[in-house]
This record gives C-alpha cells, structure tokens and sequence, in this order.
C-alpha cells in the first residue's frame, strides 16, 4: 500500500490534467470507501445510512467556507467533528437494532436527509446546490491555492494517506481487533466482557468520521455541494466498493475504488448502461467470492 | 369557508388512504418474501415499476388498459420464478447479503427500462371516466377502482393463507423452513411460488398505479422505503397489520401533505417511523423475531 502512495506521488509530476483531476476524485473515494469498510468489513455493519455523513461532511465544509468565513483546514475539520457527531446520535439510535432493522433504519436517515435537503433550500440550495470559492492556506507562512492543480492534487495526497495511516493504527490496534472478534462471533466476544454495542458504536462513529471528510474533500475538488450528496445512490456505492475490492482490509475498498472508476469513465463511454454490468458484477462477486478481488486473490 | 377546508382536507385524506391501498398490495408481497425466504428485497419497488411500465406497453399496443391486468402477472411471474431460482437462491437467509443483491438487480431492472422504454416520465389516461360524490367531494371513479380492487386482492390472499392447504405450506414454511422441509414439504416449490407471488403483487400495484402516477424507470425508489416502513410496522407475516399499517401511513401523509410540502411531509412520516422503531422495534403489531 505504501508503495502505492509512492506511484501516487510520482504520478502527481507526470500525469496530465485529465487522469489527474480523475486521481483526486478516486482518492476521495478512497477515504469513503476505507471509511465505509471500518462499518462493513470489521464490525458487519452493513449501514444505507452513509450518504447522510457524506453530506454533512460536504455541507460542513462548504456552509463553514461560505458563512464563517473559516480557512480550508478549519473548515476540513468542522466537517470532520460534524460527521462525528451526527454519527454519534445515528449510531446511538441504529446501532443496537438487529441486521435488517438496521439497514432499514439507516437508510430511513439517509431518506430524511436526503428530502430535507431538498426542501430547504435557504440552507442547501437544494438541487442546484452551493458553490464556493476556495480562499488560500497558509500553512507556516506558506500560502497554498487549491485552484493551483498540482498543490490540490498533493493536499488530498497528504489527507489520503494520514486517513489510511490512522485507520491502518486503528485496526492494528487493540480496537481493531475487538471490531473483528464481534464481526465473527458477537456472543463470544461479548462474553469475553467486550460491550458489543460500545465498540461497533465506535466504530460506526469513526466510519462517519472519515466519511464526512471524505464528503468535505470531494466538495472541495467539485467546489460545490449539492442536495444529491445526500441520496442513495451514495449509500449504495461504498458497499459496491468494499464488495468489489475486498471486505475487511483497508487495501481492498481502494482497489475497488480504480476499478469502479475505471469502469466508469472508460465504459460508459461507450455504452451509457453501464450501470447493468455493474449489477452483474454485483451478483458474480456474491456468488464466486464474497470477500472481493483481493480476498479471492489471497484465498488462492 | 371551514367547510371548504373539511373537504379539500376529506380529499387529501381519501387520496392518501387509496395510495396506501397500493402501498400495502407491494407490502404484503415484501412482507411475504421476507418472511418466508429471509431476502430484504430491494428491487421490490422496480417491480411495481415494471408493473406500471408493462400496463403503459400493453395500452400502446394493444389500446386497452384492463388487458394489462391480466398480462402482468403471468409476464411477472415468468420472470420472477428463473430469477428466484438461478439468482437469488444462493444468497437467502442472509439478510445483508440478499439486500445488495438485489439492489444489484435493481441497477439491472432500471437500466433496462431505461434502455427501452426511455427516460422521459409519461402518462396514461384515465381507463374509468366520471366522478363519485363522496360528502360533497366529487371523487374520480378509477381511484374508488383501485381502492375495490385492492381490497379484493388482499381479502384473497387472506383466504388462499388461511383457508387452502397450500396456504398453510405457505404459513409453515414462514415459521421454520428446516422443519416443514423435514415434515415433507417441498420447501423449493414454496419458495418460488411465495416469489412470484410477492412479485406480482408488486406488479399489479404498478398496473393499478399507472394511470394516477407518472410511469418513470425511478419510481420505484419512490414506494420502497414506504413498503419497508409498512412491513416493519405492522409486523412481519402479520397481513392485517400490515393493510392497517400501510392506510395509517398513506392516511397522514396524505393529511401532512396539506399543510406540508410534498418532501416535508414524507420526511415527517419517515421521522415518525424512526421514533417508532426505536420504541418499538418488533414492530406496532408484530411479535415475531426481526
């Protein structure tokens, strides 16, 4: 993985404009998609809910950029605490139902996000969204532009790799480890004197986290946010994601990541129903392996 | 000036509870693959989608709308049948895993709908002309339909679960699949009968809803979560608790519609059900395991 964020910042020098802007969305999605697996992989949580941090995480940084006039970082973070926190009531909410409650339950959130979001649109501008223009950072007297390509294309870089940094310490981490031993059996390790409910309530906190700063970064790239972050659409996605590349490694949701975009600007290119192979490959990964790519590669 | 409240009120509440009729034909028909199989179907709205989207064929073509009434269903349940078998049978009784499945399917439903039928929302006309005067409200004749026939469809799988044999195949098989299978069910019959089943109740709900909605390759997502919440609510297998459920549902989003916007109103009905479920996650009828 770390060789990976080598190529990433070689490439950042070499490649053109087009598949450069096309890097820093899918790193973008790399933080959800990594974030998404925290839920998915580690504690079996498989959550319709995560497009409501999404877009918090976008709302956050643009409504702090436009109405507290607060630099790129605080705003960054505002979103950061933001996704924490509504995680947090979610969670405390959600987290305690059983399996289909709970995926029907958080997708209730995402739905009422979503439909509020288009009705107030003194607040989210709705469908149309809201733009911003992005001021400098000034990090040590240094002052960054974001609209410079290069200097942006390195920020979501450096935020890419410290959000797999610390979700790799954290699953490395006594924690971590408690996630998997409730994913495989939820009685043993409540029975060892882990508080299920603690623990995958942490983890869907730090889920919606890295989530809404992953929402905050794509709104930055898009300079805009739009009620549609809120949709389904962004709550089905990351499954797809961690399907694809692999549950339950931080590695496999990245992988899964490329390939999807790969597919999504090089297929649909040619053929506008993509979105029909994709449910095939939906129901071929179920079938042959669910632990994605990298799982299947790994089982061999 | 108040009565004239009262009866633009009436009428929001009767559309509203005719709506839930519908809501609760796709219901029950949730409910039942549910229960019986373990699958959280989400391609259950694209189902009613196709429902509507084969009674607007059938009209183009054919220049009738009753025929559709009887072409979708056999059309559905020769599509449902192969799909619950070759596809789905591997991922049942897995709830989580079932859900992404179909919501695969669902991608696959959509895009070609979108293929063939084109992306533009269209229209059909009303198949029954005149109105009903319902205390001062003149009320259109097809709506009074819908709600007639729903109540027919639901009344007869009432009976066909609770006064035929193969009704009470169906009821055991939702109890303990492994146990009816070991008294000499064949559990596989059941299961893609109670599939084609739940799907064409789907479907006929899109058929009835075609003439009052408009027939577009995403209405299903717009019935989905509603058909969810119904289920939760009014407990799983329980078929009254889901009809009383689903009228309760469409009855206040139809009244909140008045005072709220459209949007306002279902996110109200939705953080209503949050509340309840949180107070009551077996559901307001239901007693059985989630």
């Amino acid at each position: 993985m770390l060789f990976g964020f080598f190529i990433l910042t070689v490439l950042g020098v070499l490649m053109p404009r087009g598949p450069r802007s096309l890097a820093m969305q899918t790193m973008a999605f790399c933080i959800f998609a990594m974030a998404y697996d925290l839920c998915f992989g580690y504690t079996n949580q498989c959550s319709l809910g995560h497009s409501v941090f999404f877009g918090v995480g976008a709302y956050g940084v643009v409504l702090s950029l436009l109405h507290l006039q607060s630099g790129i970082l605080l705003g960054l973070l505002i979103a950061f605490v933001a996704g924490m926190v509504v995680a947090f009531l979610m969670g405390s909410i959600c987290v305690r139902l059983t399996e289909a409650y709970f995926v029907i339950v958080t997708a209730l959130f995402s739905a009422i996000f979503h439909l509020l979001s288009l009705d107030m649109t003194w607040l989210t501008g709705g469908d149309d969204g809201l733009s911003v223009t992005l001021p400098d950072i000034s990090v040590g007297g240094v002052r960054l532009s974001l609209y410079d390509p290069m200097t942006n294309y390195y920020f979501i870089l450096v935020f890419f790799l410290a959000s797999y940094l610390l979700m790799r310490r954290i699953t490395e981490a006594p924690l971590g480890k408690v996630f998997i031993s409730i994913r495989e059996n939820e009685k043993r390790a409540a029975f060892l004197g882990y508080d299920p409910f603690r623990y995958k309530l942490a983890a869907f906190v730090l889920s919606g986290a890295f989530t809404a700063l992953a929402g905050s970064i794509y709104a930055l790239t898009l300079r805009y946010a739009t009620a549609d972050l809120f949709g389904l659409y962004w709550s089905i996605i990351p499954i797809v994601w961690c399907l694809i590349g692999g549950v339950g490694t931080l590695v496999g949701p990245c992988i899964g990541v490329a390939l999807m975009f790969f597919f999504q600007y090089y297929v649909s290119a040619w053929w506008t129903h993509y979105l029909i192979l994709f449910g095939v490959l939906i129901l071929v990964i179920l079938r042959t392996s669910r632990k994605g790519l990298l799982g299947y590669l790994l089982g061999r | 000036m108040a009565s004239e409240v009262a009866s633009a009120l009436l009428f929001y509440l009767v559309n509203g509870l005719i709506w839930g009729l519908i809501i609760a034909l796709i219901a029950l028909g949730l409910s039942f693959i549910f229960g019986v199989m373990g699958i959280v179907n989400m391609a259950h709205g694209d189902l009613y989608m196709l429902g509507a989207v084969f009674a607007y064929w059938i009209f183009s073509a054919l220049g009738n709308f009753w025929l559709s009434l009887l072409i979708v269903p056999v059309a559905i349940g020769l599509l449902a049948a192969p799909t619950e078998r070759l596809i789905l049978r591997p991922f049942e009784g897995h709830p989580a895993v079932t859900m992404i499945a179909t919501a695969g399917l669902s991608f696959i439903l959509q895009q070609l709908v979108l293929m063939t039928y084109g992306g533009v929302p269209k229209e059909l006309p009303m198949p029954l002309q005149g109105s009903f005067d319902f205390l001062g409200v003149a009320y259109p004749l097809y709506r009074l339909f819908i709600a007639a026939l729903s109540l027919v469809i639901i009344a007869s799988v009432w009976l066909f679960l609770h006064r035929t044999d193969y009704g009470i195949l169906v009821r055991a098989s939702m109890q303990d699949k492994e146990i009816a299978s070991a008294m000499g069910i064949n559990v596989n019959t059941v299961l893609v009968f109670t599939f084609v089943l739940g799907c064409v109740l789907a479907a006929v709900g899109g058929v009835l809803a075609a003439p009052v909605t408009q027939v577009f390759y995403l209405m299903g997502n717009d019935v989905i979560l509603l058909c969810f919440i119904v289920v939760i609510i009014g407990g799983l297998g329980s078929l009254g608790g889901t009809l009383v459920a689903a009228l309760v549902l469409g009855g206040v989003e139809g009244l909140l519609a008045y005072f709220l916007s459209p949007t306002g109103a279902r996110a109200a009905v939705f953080a209503f059900m949050v509340g309840v479920l949180i107070l009551r996650p077996q559901g307001l009828f239901g007693t059985q395991r989630g």
